[in-house]
């Protein structure tokens, strides 16, 4: 036990933008209820010196939160995008959508693709399950 | 053996070339689809059962609660669609008129505004037939078909060897993506990927525009402008090109305005069309029937005087402002697919879910009624992405009801 986990992890603002994946969706059409379906929903994908910056390898997790949901995810590293610092990418499901706010300023259409989160480091939380979503 | 054509519902393009292999009234191999087709031919690892409070009950018992709770309910909402036949919405459409409800779709948020606009004839469309056979320019602005339609491009917007372009990808069509991301698809296109900020897309059509029109185009975000104005020649030149419309440029527009201006623009000097990239197999289907009924296509209100209609009926409204007692959820999982928020809220709601699978939904209902698979356990007929009708066929026998059956049960009892 170090002196290191009582200090307060820094947060950094990002924005989460969230998209398609056909391997997500095979999942997703055997069982909404497998590991694969919560493993591939549950990754946010970030810019390799955001995570430099962040102290972050892939594999690790984070919190991210704004004031609809706190949830902890699991880090990956962009491959073929170009630098995006300050964004993040989630495949769209219940992960992310716990933090889509549920205000649309009357429009009945949420803000699927422009999520404002703060990302701090976790040091021991797991992923947050599928059942604390709903 | 080996049986076909059938249709994939897998996705709003319906695709009509699959074959499977049956043995014992089991679908044992499906070739031709994509993966996400295969899978959902094949059909889920976990079928929804009949239950009421959790517990097993047998069709009828469902049936029976399941309209009882409809019938006691002052502010009912039906909501779904997007999975069912078309037959199927005629009936939850008359099943919310009888019972005065709201009733709603996915398109509320998401590609709903660009269908309205098509069927309000503010937006030429064609069909994927018409792209296959004659597009020489194809944008695929804010959608990622390799993800979310993988036949997409093989089967009609990039790589077929079309009657009007026998050369193909190589050197007949000019793919174009303009994305926030740089995609499976955005990678396709190589130096024709044009990566914008996000919310940049109304900004980058006015520039866009400029170019069309023989002047500099500046960007906030520092875009070449000889990239712009490549572009821009590369659309003036097109025979007949094709925007295809994803979520990532609806959620981006505050109104259609841009669009239509860029449009119109794009139309005084070559012809230019427009198909939403449509997710579930026959959502547009849905606003297709609505429409017809009642001039709108998603949002209604069918009160005891008048049919109401606007934001104030969306699902998300509707759960926001507490107004719904009650919901009959058909062919759809929107507590995987609302903002976290509602869904919690929603899921206080009684619900009933009509699903051939356990989804979230189905998980927090208190009824539950097992339906057969569409396109695969019964047949039906269905819209695709581009508006053309398409009949679904069985595939193999079951001793579920299709959902139309199950909505004409719950109308009986009612």
């Amino acid at each position: 036990m170090g002196f290191g986990q009582f200090l307060t992890e820094p947060e950094f603002k990002f924005i989460i933008v969230t998209h398609r994946d056909i391997f997500q969706n095979i999942s997703q059409e055997i069982s909404r209820f497998g590991n694969e379906y919560a493993e591939r929903s549950s990754v946010i994908t970030l810019d390799k010196d955001d995570m430099k910056k962040m102290g972050l390898k892939a594999g690790d997790t984070v919190v991210a939160k704004n004031t609809s949901a706190r949830v902890v995810l699991k880090v990956e590293s962009s491959v073929y995008e170009k630098p995006h610092p300050g964004i993040a990418f989630m495949i769209n499901g219940p992960w992310a959508n716990a933090l889509v706010p549920a205000d649309t300023g009357g429009t009945g259409v949420p803000r699927f693709k422009k999520i404002e989160v703060t990302l701090s480091r976790s040091k021991t939380e797991k992923v947050t399950p599928l059942n604390d979503l709903i | 053996m080996y049986k076909g054509p059938f249709v994939c519902t897998g996705c709003a393009l319906l695709c009509d070339d699959i074959a499977a292999e049956i043995q014992d009234n089991r679908i044992i191999r499906v070739d031709t689809a994509c993966r996400k087709g295969v899978s959902r031919i094949k059909g889920c690892s976990s079928p929804m059962s009949c239950m009421v409070n959790g517990k097993a009950v047998d069709i009828d018992t469902a049936i029976k609660e399941a309209a009882m709770i409809l019938k006691s309910s002052k502010h009912p909402l039906i909501f779904g669609h997007g999975n069912c036949t078309l037959e199927t919405q005629k009936k939850t459409i008359e099943l919310a008129r009888k019972i005065y409800a709201h009733i709603d779709d996915t398109s509320s948020f998401c590609q709903g505004p660009l269908i309205e606009a098509i069927l309000n004839e503010k937006l030429p469309t064609c069909t994927l037939e018409e792209v296959r056979h004659k597009a020489d320019v194809v944008i695929f602005w804010g959608a990622d078909p390799s993800n979310s339609h993988p036949r997409h491009l093989s089967m009609y917007s990039y790589f077929p060897r079309g009657k009007e372009r026998q050369r193909g990808w190589e050197e007949d069509r000019t793919a174009i993506t303009i994305d926030i991301r740089k995609s499976d698809t955005a990678a396709l296109c190589g130096d024709k990927f044009y990566e914008i900020p996000i919310n940049g897309d109304s900004e980058f059509i006015n520039a866009l525009f400029s170019a069309l029109s023989n002047k500099v185009p500046k960007t906030s975000f520092n875009m070449d402008p000889k990239k712009i104005l490549e572009l821009a020649n590369i659309l003036k030149k097109s025979d007949f090109g094709v925007i295809f419309a994803g979520l990532g440029m609806v959620y981006s527009l505050d109104s259609l305005e841009p669009l239509l201006r860029l449009i119109n623009k794009l139309n005084e000097t070559s012809k230019f069309y427009l198909i939403p990239m449509v997710g579930q197999y026959n959502m547009r289907g849905f606003d297709h029937t609505l429409f017809k009924e009642t001039g709108y296509i998603n949002r209604v209100y069918f009160g005891r005087e008048k049919i109401e209609h606007g934001p104030q009926h969306s699902i998300i409204e509707l759960i926001n402002n507490n107004v719904v007692d009650a919901a009959l959820i058909i062919g759809s999982d929107p507590l995987a697919s609302l903002p976290g928020e509602i869904a919690k809220k929603l899921a206080n709601v009684p619900l009933i879910t009509i699903d051939p699978c356990n989804n979230l939904t189905s998980q927090r209902s208190k009824v539950t009624i097992s339906s057969a698979l569409s396109g695969v356990e019964c047949a039906g007929t269905a819209i695709r992405m581009d508006g053309v009708e398409v009949t679904l066929k069985q595939i193999i026998e079951t001793d579920r009801f299709s959902d139309e059956q199950i909505i004409k049960q719950i109308m009986g009892k009612i």
